[in-house]
This record gives C-alpha cells, sequence and structure tokens, in this order.
C-alpha cells in the first residue's frame, strides 16, 4: 500500500480500501478505513499522491506532539546500555505532492487511540499513550497497525535506574517501512527522574524507505531536538 | 479665474509657515506607511502559517505593523515643521499634560503590552475575565476581545482584564470533570461501576493517567449515586463530557442497571384496604 500513485489506483489491504478513481471526469480520493469513509476530489495535472506511515499523533484529532510508550518495567544498572525493541502505533498519512508543494490529504489508522498525561495537571503535556512488551529481537507486527521501534537505552547515571517509560516528541520521529514500519529511538538516563530521549534518523534494516513526516509536509521548522523527560520514567 | 494647483497648494494653514502642501505629504506619508505596515504585517503572518502558535504569531504581527506606522510617522513629523529633538526639551512638561489628559488610554496601553508579554492569556483560550466568559478573540494594545459562548463580541478595556482575577479554563494541559450517575438500590454497585469504567476508557480523550475514578458517593433518597471524576485535555473536554454521559446511561441500560425514578414508600398504621379493585364484588 505504501507508495507515489500517480492518476488512478485502487489499493486494499484487509479493512483499509485506498482509491483514486475518475467519477464523472472528476480525479475522487477516496479511503475507507474500519468503515469510516473520506473522499476528496483530486483537480491535479502533474501531482503524486504519496501514502506512508506519519507520526502516530493526529487521530482523533491532533491534541499534541508527544507519544508515550509504556514497557514492561526494566531495572538498569549504573552505565549499562542495551538495546531492545518496542512496538509503537501506526498512523497511515495520504499527502499530495506536486513540484512546488506538498500537502496532507488525509490521515487515518487501525484501532483505537488512547491519552495521556505525561506530569502533573499544571506543567506536564498531553500524550499518545501506547502499551508495548520488550522484545529481545524484531517482533512479529501487523504491518498497518503497529510499527517496530529499536529502542537503545544507557544509563548514564550512577545510579541503578527502573525504567517503564519513554516519552518522545512526534517531530523528531524518523519513520522507516518496507514489509513493516520502523523507527529507531535512544534513551538515555540522566540522574533520578530524568532522561533524554531522541530519534536516530537510521532504518532498522538496510534497503528501507523513508517516510515523508507530517512536519516536514506541513513545513513546520523544528528548532529543537530530543525531549527532555523531567517527569520520571 | 484659472484655478492654479500650484498657488492653492502653497496656501498657509495658519499654523506657522506651514503650507496644505506639507500637510498633504504628511497625509501621504503616513497613508503609505499605514499601507506598508498592512502588507508587511499580513505576509508576515502568511509567512509563518503554521509555524507558530497563533498568538506568538499575532503578537510579531501587531509588533512589525505598528514598527512601521511608528517609522512612517517619525518620517512624515518634519512636513509639519516639528523638530524631533524639541521633543526632549518639551518631553517632561509635555508628557505630564498627556499622561493626565490620556491617563486611561496609557494605563490600557500599558495594561495591554503586561497581558501581551505576561501570557495569563492567549487568543483562543477559554476564560473568565470580569464575569465575561468566552474564546479570547484578540489581545490588543488597548482591549481584549471576547467572543461568548453565544457568539457576542465583547471588547474589555486592557486595564479591567489585567486587574481583574483571570479564570483561564486551558492554562493547564489537561483538566477534571465528574459526573453524578444514580443507579437504583437493587442494582450492583460494583458492576456499575466496572461498566461505566469500561465505557471511560474507550474514549480516546478520556485519560490514562490521572486514571478516572468511579465511585459510590452518595446513599440518597431515591437511588444509590456514584460519581465519576474524569481527566480530560483541557481544550477538549467539554466534547469528552457530551460523548461519554450518554454512553455510560446507554451501557449500564444494556447491563440490566436503570436510573431510578423518584419514589416515596409510605406506611398505612391500620394497614391499608383496597375496595373496588379488580376480581372483588361490589354491591
Amino acid at each position: 500500500m505504501f507508495g507515489r500513485y500517480r492518476g488512478t489506483f485502487r489499493r486494499e489491504c484487509g479493512d483499509i480500501l485506498v482509491e483514486a478513481e475518475s467519477v464523472e471526469g472528476l480525479l475522487t480520493y477516496r479511503r475507507r478505513c474500519e468503515g469510516k469513509t473520506f473522499e476528496r476530489i483530486l483537480v491535479s495535472d502533474t501531482g503524486e499522491v504519496i501514502i506512508n506511515p506519519v507520526e502516530p499523533v493526529n487521530l482523533p484529532e491532533e491534541v499534541t506532539n508527544y507519544l508515550q510508550i509504556e514497557f514492561s518495567p526494566m531495572m538498569i544498572e549504573p552505565g549499562a546500555s542495551r538495546t531492545v525493541y518496542l512496538k509503537f502505533p501506526v498512523e497511515i498519512g495520504v499527502l499530495v505532492e506536486s513540484a512546488k508543494d506538498i500537502k496532507v490529504l488525509d490521515v487515518f489508522a487501525l484501532g483505537t487511540q488512547k491519552y495521556t498525561l505525561y506530569g502533573s495537571p499544571t506543567t506536564g503535556v498531553i500524550a499518545r499513550w501506547y502499551q508495548s512488551e520488550v522484545y529481545p529481537e524484531i517482533p512479529q507486527v501487523e504491518p498497518f497497525r503497529e510499527g517496530v521501534m529499536e529502542f537503545s537505552i544507557h544509563n548514564a547515571s550512577h545510579e541503578w535506574a527502573e525504567v517503564s517509560t519513554a516519552v518522545f516528541k512526534g517531530v523528531d520521529m524518523k519513520i522507516y517501512y518496507d514489509e513493516f514500519v520502523a523507527a529507531s529511538a535512544m534513551m538515555k538516563i540522566l540522574g533520578q527522574g530524568l532522561a533524554e530521549t531522541d530519534f536516530i534518523d537510521a532504518p532498522l534494516r538496510p534497503g528501507m524507505a523513508k517516510s515523508i513526516e507530517l512536519y516536514t509536509a506541513r513545513k513546520i521548522p523544528v528548532i529543537g531536538r530530543g525531549c527532555l523527560m523531567e517527569c520520571g520514567f | 479665474m484659472a484655478f492654479n494647483v500650484a498657488e492653492v497648494l502653497e496656501i498657509p494653514i495658519g499654523v506657522g509657515d506651514i503650507t496644505l502642501e506639507r500637510v498633504l505629504y504628511f497625509a501621504v506619508i503616513l497613508m503609505v506607511g499605514v499601507i506598508i505596515a498592512k502588507i508587511v504585517s499580513t505576509n508576515v503572518r502568511r509567512a509563518l502559517g503554521e509555524r507558530l502558535p497563533v498568538n506568538e504569531r499575532e503578537l510579531l504581527t501587531k509588533l512589525v505593523y505598528y514598527i512601521i506606522i511608528i517609522w512612517a510617522f517619525v518620517v512624515a513629523l518634519p512636513q509639519l515643521n516639528f523638530d524631533l529633538s524639541g521633543l526632549l526639551v518639551a518631553g517632561g512638561i509635555a508628557g505630564l499634560v498627556i499622561g493626565f489628559a490620556s491617563q486611561s488610554v496609557v494605563s490600557n496601553l500599558i495594561s495591554g503590552l503586561f497581558l501581551m508579554f505576561e501570557h495569563p492569556i492567549r487568543i483562543g483560550d477559554n476564560i473568565n475575565v470580569a464575569n465575561v466568559t468566552g474564546s479570547v478573540e484578540d489581545v490588543r494594545v488597548l482591549s481584549t476581545v471576547i467572543k461568548t459562548y453565544d457568539g457576542i463580541y465583547i471588547r474589555i478595556p486592557n486595564e479591567k482584564v489585567f486587574t481583574s482575577n483571570i479564570t483561564n479554563y486551558v492554562h493547564n494541559p489537561a483538566r477534571r470533570f465528574s459526573y453524578e450517575i444514580r443507579i437504583r438500590y437493587q442494582d450492583d454497585a460494583d458492576k456499575a461501576i466496572r461498566i461505566a469504567k469500561e465505557v471511560i476508557a474507550t474514549h480516546p480523550f478520556a485519560l490514562k493517567s490521572p486514571a478516572p475514578s468511579v465511585f459510590v458517593d452518595t446513599l440518597g433518597e431515591n437511588g444509590v449515586i456514584l460519581t465519576a471524576y474524569i481527566w480530560a485535555p483541557a481544550r477538549n473536554w467539554w466534547g469528552v463530557r457530551t460523548d461519554l454521559l450518554w454512553k455510560i446511561k446507554q451501557a449500564l441500560e444494556e447491563n440490566g442497571i436503570a436510573i431510578p425514578f423518584p419514589q416515596r414508600t409510605v406506611w398505612f398504621p391500620d394497614g391499608l384496604e383496597v375496595k373496588g379493585g379488580s376480581g372483588e364484588e361490589t354491591g
């Protein structure tokens, strides 16, 4: 399903149907996903439709830019590093691109979303919440529902740390895909309840294609990089 | 008699040696300044687009607009033979006079600047200030514009905004709301609590943490009163509130738990004798 399309096309995968067809001479984009439909008339001579995974912080409506993944607690000794694999939710973005501009046409996903508050009600942030197991190897995933995150964790503090959650900034997310969706991220524990996280701009395995993320399509400049977790992990 | 434009423009207006031509120049420079300010600020707003939050974008746009207006005014003043260096000498006295004459204007202006930089309210926030509740449409230099939930435009002077208690409903990222859910005494309260929690958990914006809380709050006259506390993103709480209540009611009813009607148990000391009821022969 992921890829670039010009003119009419039709892709159907399980509960998802994405197509662009000519209706009475008008090119019409249509999407159906778990009973919900979306339709737009496309007026374009040279434009392309791009379908790829995007940052999972847009549905059911955009309220935050943060993604929080909760996982089985890990006790990490001072100075230790380890790479594990987590699952993260997938949202599928449909973009329209021409020589001069790129625009978000549609975002959809399988399943439901859940949000949470990371930190206190006064100083915290709303975050998209997702629960994952911790996997030592790349786990099997439902390709359009969940992705694989290679998660490198390093305890740079002088104390043992118990970690069961990681918060990321969606704008930092670098997403790659082939048969499944993937991202690579790191977490550095700095001290008691303090850690920094960031995404790594590298494919999980060679040959994966890079997604065009929504912040790129929306031309939002990214000033800061990484996320400082100040309210515990 | 021929009409000579040059002669008309040379006519003094009666203030010093200022001519009509100079007044026109002054007006034209100001007008050009306003036009440039409008064009530049519109382009700044358009260029920033989605890149900045609406509040910061509007603040920057206004700053650019007023800087250009002030620049045009300074450029235009010499046309009226107004020596700006004289302002330094006369500034003290003029300042006092202007200060007294425009005390409320200056007060509103200063309050407006404080509001812009302190950010107790931002464009789009839902607030209550000076007994007015609504969303902030604009924070201007002299006044703040509120649109009430009925769609009414209300302009409040900035001084009043600044000196009033401001309740900003969306300043914090999340807020809590509550429901009272009444069930009958014969219904299983634990089951009702479990069902309500399950329904709440399905809503994307009923926050996972802080976790929702549902408990038996009161043993009321007509039924058991459950209270549900739910946290939601501050900007979405109303949608969550309106979504969930009916879903909880439907889920409870599907599981045989009903909302109690008001009821009274009446005791008759001598018992209740029914006459003329069905099955009893009379006469």
